[in-house]
């Protein structure tokens, strides 16, 4: 007669064994070394950099004051500072909203209609520009929007030179070129942070089941209703997920704004030049904490406002 | 007596595939309507088409006599409760069964009243500020019913919305929907692939077959008389005897059918059928025996309570001529 337990075949069963009787050292094991990269490297350093706000520099020596003061954050409020600080705000946010109108059809046509090989292919253009190194991806950029690139070769061609000549014309965000312009740093900005807004949106769309969008016509309300009242709703998360990528990245980068754009500075380019050059740790450091401050802000804001509520 | 629904020779085809083929149909104004069919009969499909989901291939479909082929799901009243019920997650109950209002511009006083109207109707007056997700299945349900039904649809379509209840409630439910029903006297047309639910139901039922509709009655028409061998078979479990049989034991050479409660076990030397028993299956109320005989295996009920044979034992059987049903198709 064979026997009720199979033989142990070595110290795999074992070692099964010991998971089954006992399920936590398995969780233990499997989450101690993350938990440890992210509570020693990452908050740790980022708590380091909380530290560094509150110190100062001394004017003279230029040498790093180990004592508490708020003076180095009074600092970001000094009009050359803000400026920084308010034209990262606008162009984030600027970012953020054209990126988040440009991935919704996109992300809609992807989770609702593609199949199969469409899918396919969604994927892989969303991912392909992901693959590229992001350098290549802006000098591609600065050809391409430079005076003699081929968007001006091609507004010309078509006749439209004159569109282009307007929108560089404007006030504050025009220039020269597009190469030189906002406007060239916050299309750039929208092309290389797109697929951050489309993922997540699409992730979010796709779970919207067919038959809720079903429901609301069927209870009498039109398309833009549905649009609005279900679809926008319960895409939400998702919209702030990608938000929040196409949002902090944009606050963070300090590469495009110097090779796509005009002398201005960003936060991350201010956070770069003082911590590098200029030598002024605390004040880079409470640059960093400024984007941290806008996020949180953001997030409570969004959950006021109930973005989560479909979650 | 207005015609609530009229389907005129309405076909949709996906592709290559005929889901719906051709199917005439007219439901009376007031009617509970069942489409009895097994999945993939063109069931869901009849009544997509009309809530507006799908469009017809070919064909005319006319609700109370308007032609609805160029009428979005929005512009038609008609309303459904859907099989997973669709309720929207982001709304509370209340603003889940007053959407339809709102949609259409009543005010939030209006609204709110007429959503704890319909609360009340369906037995949860108090659940209004709850989120569709802390509820329970059959609660679910009835939001899901409060939500169509508060905007006085002129017919209310029902896509196997008891599927996924279990069974003493969907028992409770069927109840509740017969009588709901009743008292508004709004048309229910109602898709399922149950045939208890349909026979128990129902005012008239429509059984569909590979997207036509093989028999449409009264459940007593549909379950006494079925039309031909599918009907028979897939409603109730009847016995079905080739045309050779049924002229053995006096009737036509017609393939006929036989419910197993017509059939009465006796001893071999009476009966004008024998056979032998090759399996019993307790039902509760009864038994169903299962008798081979020449060319045929018949289904047998005995109630509960009766002598039951052995198995592998030789027996008789005796009905009443009556029973035997001739159908008119194969």
């Amino acid at each position: 007669m064979k026997s009720a337990l199979l033989p142990e075949r070595g110290p795999g069963d074992r070692l099964t064994a010991i998971f089954w009787r006992r399920p936590r050292v398995l969780l233990l094991l499997l989450i101690t070394p993350p938990l440890l990269w992210l509570g020693v490297v990452y908050i740790g350093s980022l708590a380091a950099l909380l530290l560094q706000s509150f110190y100062s520099i001394d004017e003279f020596s230029g040498l790093v004051v180990r004592e508490f003061t708020l003076k180095t954050y009074v600092e970001l409020f000094r009009p050359a500072n803000f400026d920084i600080i308010r034209r990262t705000l606008v162009m984030s946010a600027s970012v953020t909203l054209a990126s988040a109108v440009l991935a919704f059809p996109i992300a809609y046509y992807a989770a609702r209609y593609a199949t199969g090989r469409w899918k396919a292919v969604f994927y892989l253009g969303i991912m392909l520009p992901l693959w590229s190194s992001y350098l290549v991806k802006v000098y591609a950029w600065k050809l391409i929007l430079a005076k003699e690139g081929i968007v001006t070769w091609v507004a010309d061609g078509l006749g439209l030179g004159f569109l282009l000549d307007a929108a560089l014309a404007l006030p504050g965000v025009g220039g020269n070129s597009l190469s030189t312009s906002f406007l060239g740093t916050f299309l750039v900005f929208v092309y290389v942070w797109l697929p951050y807004m489309i993922l997540p949106m699409q992730a979010a769309l796709e779970r919207v089941p067919k038959s809720m969008l079903e429901a609301s016509a069927d209870l009498g309300a039109s398309s833009a209703q549905t649009f609005r009242t279900v679809i926008l709703p319960l895409a939400m998360p998702g919209v702030i997920a990608g938000s929040i990528f196409t949002f902090s990245l944009t606050m963070g980068d300090y590469i495009i704004p110097q090779i796509v754009g005009t002398s201005a500075r960003f936060i991350g380019l201010a956070v770069y030049q003082l911590q590098g050059t200029a030598g002024n740790l605390p004040l880079a450091a409470a640059f960093a904490v400024v984007p941290i401050i806008i996020m949180l802000i953001y997030l409570s804001l969004a959950k006021r406002a109930g973005a989560f509520d479909a979650l | 007596m207005t015609v609530a629904v009229e389907f005129a020779s309405v076909s949709r085809h996906f592709g290559t595939v005929r889901a719906v083929d051709e199917v005439d149909l007219s439901i009376a104004e007031g009617t509970f309507f069942a489409m009895l069919g097994p999945s993939g009969s063109g069931k869901t499909t009849c009544l997509r088409l009309i809530s507006g989901f799908e469009k017809p291939t070919h064909g005319a479909i006319r609700i109370f006599g308007q032609d609805v082929s160029n009428t979005p799901p929005n512009r038609r009243n008609v309303n459904t409760v859907f099989q997973d019920y669709a309720l929207f997650p982001h709304l509370n109950v209340r603003e889940n069964v007053g959407y339809g209002l709102m949609v259409k511009g009543v005010g939030r006083a209006t609204r709110n009243a007429r959503a704890e109207e319909m609360l009340a109707l369906v037995k949860l007056d108090g659940f209004g500020e709850r989120k569709p997700g802390q509820l329970s299945g059959g609660q679910r349900q009835r939001v899901a019913l409060a939500r169509a039904l508060v905007n006085e649809p002129r017919v209310l379509l029902l896509d196997e919305p008891l599927g996924a209840l279990d069974l003493k409630l969907r028992e409770a439910m069927q109840d509740e929907l017969k009588a709901l029903q009743k008292r508004l006297g709004i048309t229910f047309v109602f898709v399922t692939h149950d045939q208890t639910e349909a026979l128990s139901m129902a005012d008239r039922l429509a059984v569909f077959n590979h997207g036509k509709i093989a028999q449409i009655g009264t459940p007593s028409e549909i379950y006494a008389q079925p039309r031909t061998r599918f009907v028979a078979d897939f409603v109730g479990s009847s016995n079905v005897l080739p045309p050779k049989l049924a002229q053995r034991l006096g009737a036509a050479p017609k393939w006929s059918s036989l419910r197993p409660e017509a059939l009465r076990l006796t001893d071999t030397r009476t009966a004008a059928l024998a056979g032998t028993v090759t399996g019993l299956r307790y039902l509760g109320a009864g038994t169903r025996v299962t008798v081979v005989v020449t060319g045929a295996e018949l289904g047998v009920l005995v109630p509960t309570g009766s002598p039951l044979p052995e198995q592998g034992a030789e027996v008789g059987i005796v009905f009443d001529a009556a029973d035997l049903h001739p159908m008119e198709e194969a």
